[in-house]
C-alpha cells in the first residue's frame, strides 16, 4: 500500500464517475419540457411543451372520442393576452378538471392548438393537496 | 385574544433578537452573566411561543371564525381533532409550529448541553436566536396567523381529502424534521465559532440528528401512503418539487449520519461534516421555501405568497454565513489521520457519501432547472420523471450494494482473503435468487432484477452479521443491547432494502391497463377478471357518492366500489379508488373509475397490478423499529459521559 | 380582550423580564464574570479522557470484528499491538502514579492498574 493516502484519488474518482454519469444521461437523453403561459406560446411554432393556464370553456367533446375533448387555455396571470385552443386525447380529465382551474397540459405543440396527452389540475390557492394525475 | 397571540409572538420576536445579540456580545466577550441571560431569552422565546401557539389552538377548537385563520381553514362541522390539524394546514400556522418546535427543541438542547460544552453553547445560543429572529419577524410583520375579522357564520371548511390520520400526522412529522436538523447545524457553528472544532459537538447532536432524520423519513412515508390510497392515482410519488423538498435534506442526513462515524473515530472528514450539516439546514430551508412560496410548479399548489421572497434572502444569507465560517475556520479542521485503504469500513462510508449527495445535487438541479431556465432563457423548462427514474437507479442501486458490503468490512483494512470469505455465503444466496427470480420472470426488467438480487444480498449479509453477533455473545438480546447503534443501523438497511423491493416490484413489475367496460363486459388483467356489474350512487351527509360496481374473479373473488364523491362542504370532487391486498401473492390490485356515465352503464376504468407494494408501508415500520434500537439510551455510555465531568482527583 | 388574556400577557412579561434578568439579579457585583469555560488542565484532562474512550471502544471493536470473522488473524496480529499501546498511553497520562497494564481475559480487554 503506497504512503499517500488514496482517499483524493479516491474521490477524485467517484466524482468523475457521477460526473460522467449525468453527462451522458443529459447527452442522451436531454429531454426537458418547456413550460410556458399561453401568451408565450405564441411565439413557438411547434414541438413538444407543456402549457400552464386557466381552462376557458365551452368544454366540448370526449377525450375518449376521435376528436377529443376541446376546450382553451388563458394566461394564469389574466393579464396577458393570448389563448391556447387544447384537443386532449386519452384517460378522462382528472375529478377537479373544470372551466376556471389552473391545470398543465402537456402533449405536441402543432402551430395552431395544443394536442394534449397529459393534464395535471392543481387545487385553488388553500393548503388542499387533493389533485390527480391524468 | 388574538391581541395576547400578537402580543406573544412580538414578545418572541424581541427575546430571539435578545438571544442573537446579547448572546453573541457574551461568547466573544467572554462574559459569564449575560451568557446565561441570553440562554434564558431562549428558554423564554419557547415559553411565549406557547403561549401564541395555544391561542391559535384554543381559537381552532371554539370555531372562533373572528380570527381569519380559523374561518379560512375550517368549519363549525369539523370534529376536534382534525380543527386542530388546521394549525399547520395553513401558511402563518405552519410558520408558528415551525418556531414552537425550533424554541422547543433549541432550549431542549442547550439546557441538556449547559454544563458539558459551555463555550460552544455559549455560541450555539446566538445562532438559534438568529434562525429564530427570522420566523418570529414573517409571524410579526409578513404572515400573522392573528388577523381578526368580524366572524362569519361559518368558516370555509377542510378539504375533505385533508380529513385523515394521514394528513394529521404527515405535516408535523415533517416539521418536527427540518426544525430538527436546526440543532446539529446550530451546534456546527457553535463549534465553529468557539473553536472547539473536535467530536464533541457531534457527540452531543448525535441524537438530534437521528430522532430529526426519522421524523422526516416516516413523515415522507406517510405522504406517500396517502398519495397512494387518498389521492388515488396508482403511484405514491411523483418527483413533485415539494416532494423533493423533503428528500434531499433527507439524504444529505443520512450522508451526515454516516460520515461522522468517520469523524468520530479517526478525526476525519470534519470539513466535509460542515459542509454536509450546513447542506442539511440550508435544504430544510429551500424545502420550507420552495413548499411555501409557490416558486415552482407543484400539484401541492400553495399559492404565490410574498413569504418566497424572505424565505430566499434567508437562505442566501444564512449559506453565506455557514461557507464564511468553514473558510474562516479551516485551519482548524485538518484531518487527525489518513484514510488508510481503498477497502475499509471508512472508505465505503466515503463511497456511501458521494452516491447519496450526487442523488441529492441531481434532485436538486431537477427541481431548480425551471427556475434557472426561466433567469437564463425567460422561458421555464420543466424535467420530467424519466430523469429523476434513472438517476435513482444510477446512484441508488450502487448505493443498495454498498449497503450489503459495508458491514462486512472492517475498520481501518480488510484483507481481499477476509473479505472473500465473509462475502462467499451472501454471493451464493444472491446468484442463487436472481437466476430465481429470472425463472419465475422477472427477467423482464433488468434494473427491477438487478434490485432484487442487491437487495437479497443485502438482507443475507445483515442475516450474517446478527447470526455471527449472536454465536460471539451468546445472546441476541446482549448482542442488540451492547451494541445498540451498530445493530439498530442494521434493522434500518433492513428497512432500506424492503423499500427498495417494493419499490422496484411495484415500478418495474405489474400491469397497467386502460379499459372501457359496457354494463356486463368484462376485461382480465394479470389473472384478474373484472365485470362491470353497474353504476350506484348514494347521498351521504359529507358528500354525493357515485360508484362503478365491479366483480373480480381470479386470485382474488370478491366485489369492489370504485369511483368518485362529490363533496358539499368545501364543494370538491375526489377520486375514491378501490385497493384490495392480495397477501398470498403479495401485490395490491388497484383500480380507478376514470370516467362513469350513469345513464349509459359505460366506464372507463385503469386497472393496476402492483406487486409488493406493501412492503414499502411495512419498511417504515421497520425503519422505525430500527431507529429506535439505535436511539435506545445506553446506561454503561451514560456513566461515561457524567465520570467524564466529574472533577479531577488530586 | 379578556381579562384572563390580559393577565396571562402581563404575567408572561413579567416572567420573561425577570428570568432574562435573573442573572444581573443574582449577582449584582461579581469578581470574575468570565464564562465557565473548561480551563486549561480540565480541558487537557477531558481530551485525555476522550482518547481513552476511543482507543478502548476502538480495541472492543477489534477483538468484536475478530470473533465474528471480519479481520483474519494475520490483520488482528497486526492491528492489536499499536491499539493496546495507544489505549496504554491514555490511561498513563491520565493516572500517571500508577503503572497500567492492559491485559486480556476472557476475550474481553480489561485495564488492570498494577501497583
Amino acid at each position: 500500500m503506497s504512503t499517500r493516502s488514496p482517499a483524493r484519488l479516491i474521490i477524485a474518482l467517484a466524482v468523475a464517475g457521477v460526473l460522467a454519469v449525468f453527462l451522458v444521461y443529459t447527452a442522451v437523453a436531454g429531454g426537458s419540457t418547456p413550460t410556458l403561459t399561453p401568451s408565450q406560446v405564441a411565439a413557438k411554432t411547434s414541438g413538444k411543451l407543456a402549457v400552464v393556464g386557466i381552462v376557458v370553456g365551452p368544454l366540448a367533446g370526449d377525450s375518449h372520442g376521435t376528436s377529443g375533448l376541446r376546450f382553451q387555455l388563458k394566461d394564469p396571470t389574466g393579464s396577458k393576452p393570448g389563448l391556447v385552443r387544447v384537443v386532449y386525447h386519452g384517460t378522462a380529465p382528472p375529478p377537479l378538471f373544470r372551466v376556471g382551474r389552473s391545470v398543465v397540459v402537456s402533449g405536441t405543440y402543432a402551430g395552431s392548438h395544443l394536442q394534449g396527452t397529459n393534464i395535471l389540475t392543481k387545487c385553488p390557492s388553500k393548503y388542499t393537496t387533493a389533485t390527480t394525475k391524468a | 385574544m388574538a391581541e395576547l397571540g400578537r402580543a406573544a409572538l412580538v414578545l418572541s420576536l424581541g427575546l430571539s433578537v435578545y438571544a442573537l445579540v446579547a448572546g453573541a456580545v457574551a461568547a466573544h466577550r467572554n462574559l459569564r452573566r449575560l451568557s446565561t441571560s441570553a440562554r434564558n431569552a431562549l428558554f423564554c422565546s419557547f415559553a411565549s411561543t406557547l403561549v401564541a401557539a395555544a391561542v391559535l389552538a384554543s381559537a381552532l377548537v371554539r370555531h372562533d371564525f373572528s380570527f381569519a385563520y380559523v374561518a379560512e381553514h375550517t368549519d363549525r362541522n369539523l370534529s376536534t381533532p382534525y380543527a386542530l390539524s388546521a394549525f399547520w394546514g395553513g401558511q402563518e400556522g405552519s410558520l408558528l409550529l415551525w418556531l414552537l418546535v425550533l424554541t422547543g427543541f433549541g432550549s431542549l438542547a442547550v439546557f441538556l448541553n449547559r454544563r458539558l460544552l459551555r463555550d460552544l453553547t455559549a455560541w450555539v445560543v446566538p445562532v438559534l436566536g438568529g434562525i429564530g429572529t427570522f420566523f418570529a419577524f414573517m409571524l410579526v410583520a409578513v404572515s400573522s396567523p392573528f388577523g381578526t375579522q368580524t366572524a362569519p357564520l361559518d368558516g370555509a371548511g377542510l378539504v375533505a381529502s385533508l380529513q385523515n390520520p394521514y394528513m394529521v400526522a404527515h405535516p408535523p412529522m415533517l416539521y418536527l424534521g427540518y426544525v430538527g436538523l436546526s440543532i446539529p447545524f446550530a451546534f456546527a457553528a457553535g463549534a465553529l465559532l468557539s473553536g472547539n472544532t473536535d467530536e464533541r459537538w457531534i457527540v452531543a447532536t448525535r441524537r438530534w440528528t437521528l430522532v430529526a432524520w426519522t421524523f422526516l423519513g416516516f413523515g415522507q412515508l406517510l405522504g406517500a401512503h396517502w398519495a397512494y390510497v387518498e389521492v388515488g392515482w396508482g403511484g405514491y410519488y411523483a418527483w413533485d418539487p415539494v416532494e423533493n423538498a423533503a428528500l434531499m435534506p433527507w439524504l444529505a442526513a443520512t450522508a451526515f449520519l454516516h460520515s461522522v462515524m468517520i469523524q468520530e473515530r479517526k478525526g476525519m472528514l470534519k470539513v466535509w461534516n460542515m459542509v454536509l450539516v450546513a447542506l442539511a439546514f440550508e435544504l430544510s430551508i429551500l424545502g420550507t421555501f420552495l413548499t411555501r412560496s409557490g416558486v415552482v410548479n407543484s400539484i401541492h399548489s400553495f399559492a404565490k405568497s410574498p413569504i418566497g421572497g424572505w424565505f430566499l434572502a434567508f437562505l442566501v444569507i444564512s449559506s453565506l454565513f455557514s461557507v464564511a465560517l468553514i473558510l474562516w475556520r479551516l485551519p482548524l479542521l485538518k484531518a487527525k489521520t489518513k484514510l488508510e485503504s481503498a477497502l475499509s469500513r471508512e472508505a465505503t462510508f466515503l463511497y456511501n457519501n458521494l452516491l447519496l449527495v450526487a442523488l441529492c445535487l441531481t434532485i436538486l438541479w431537477g427541481v431548480l432547472f425551471p427556475i434557472v431556465t426561466q433567469l437564463v432563457k425567460g422561458e421555464q423548462r420543466t424535467i420530467g420523471r424519466p430523469y429523476y427514474d434513472f438517476f435513482l437507479r444510477a446512484f441508488g442501486l450502487p448505493l443498495l450494494f454498498l449497503m450489503g458490503i459495508g458491514p462486512l468490512i472492517a475498520w481501518r483494512k480488510t484483507s481481499l482473503r477476509a473479505l472473500a470469505r465473509t462475502l462467499f455465503w451472501p454471493i451464493v444466496v444472491t446468484i442463487a435468487c436472481g437466476v430465481a427470480l429470472v425463472f419465475v420472470g422477472a427477467g423482464s426488467s433488468t434494473p427491477g432484477i438487478i434490485a432484487y438480487s442487491f437487495s437479497a444480498f443485502v438482507l443475507a449479509t445483515i442475516v450474517l452479521e446478527f447470526v455471527r453477533g449472536t454465536r460471539a455473545t451468546g445472546s441476541l438480546f446482549v448482542l442488540i443491547g451492547r451494541n445498540r447503534r451498530r445493530y439498530g443501523g442494521y434493522i434500518v438497511h433492513a428497512a432500506i432494502v424492503l423499500l427498495a423491493i417494493g419499490i422496484a416490484g411495484s415500478s418495474a413489475y405489474g400491469a397497467n391497463v386502460e379499459q372501457r367496460l359496457t354494463r356486463g363486459q368484462s376485461v382480465t388483467v394479470d389473472g384478474y377478471t373484472l365485470t362491470n356489474r353497474g353504476i350506484i350512487q348514494r347521498t351521504t351527509i359529507r358528500a354525493k357518492e357515485t360508484r362503478v360496481l365491479l366483480d373480480v374473479r381470479g386470485p382474488w373473488k370478491g366485489q369492489i366500489q370504485t369511483g368518485s364523491n362529490q363533496f358539499f362542504n368545501p364543494p370538491e370532487p375526489a377520486q375514491e379508488v378501490a385497493i384490495k391486498t392480495n397477501w398470498l401473492r403479495a401485490e395490491d390490485l388497484y383500480v380507478i373509475a376514470d370516467e362513469v356515465h350513469p345513464a349509459t352503464g359505460i366506464v372507463y376504468v385503469q386497472i393496476l397490478v402492483k406487486p409488493l407494494v406493501n412492503l414499502i408501508w411495512i419498511a417504515g415500520i421497520v425503519f422505525l423499529l430500527g431507529s429506535g434500537v439505535a436511539l435506545w439510551p445506553d446506561a454503561r455510555e451514560q456513566r461515561r459521559l457524567v465520570t467524564r465531568l466529574a472533577p479531577a482527583r488530586a | 380582550m379578556t381579562a384572563a388574556a390580559i393577565v396571562l400577557g402581563a404575567l408572561l412579561a413579567v416572567g420573561v423580564v425577570v428570568l432574562v434578568a435573573l442573572p444581573f439579579l443574582r449577582e449584582p457585583v461579581v469578581s470574575d464574570d468570565r464564562l465557565d469555560a473548561p480551563s486549561e488542565a480540565e480541558e487537557r484532562r477531558l481530551e485525555l479522557v476522550e482518547e481513552r474512550d476511543r482507543t478502548l471502544a476502538a480495541l472492543k471493536e477489534l477483538e468484536f470484528d475478530h470473533r465474528t470473522g471480519k479481520i483474519g488473524d494475520d490483520d488482528y496480529r497486526e492491528l492489536l499491538p499499536p491499539l493496546r499501546q495507544a489505549a496504554a498511553r491514555a490511561l498513563r497520562a491520565l493516572e500517571p502514579d500508577q503503572e497500567i497494564a492492559v491485559t486480556r481475559r476472557a476475550g474481553v480487554e480489561e485495564v488492570q492498574p498494577k501497583h
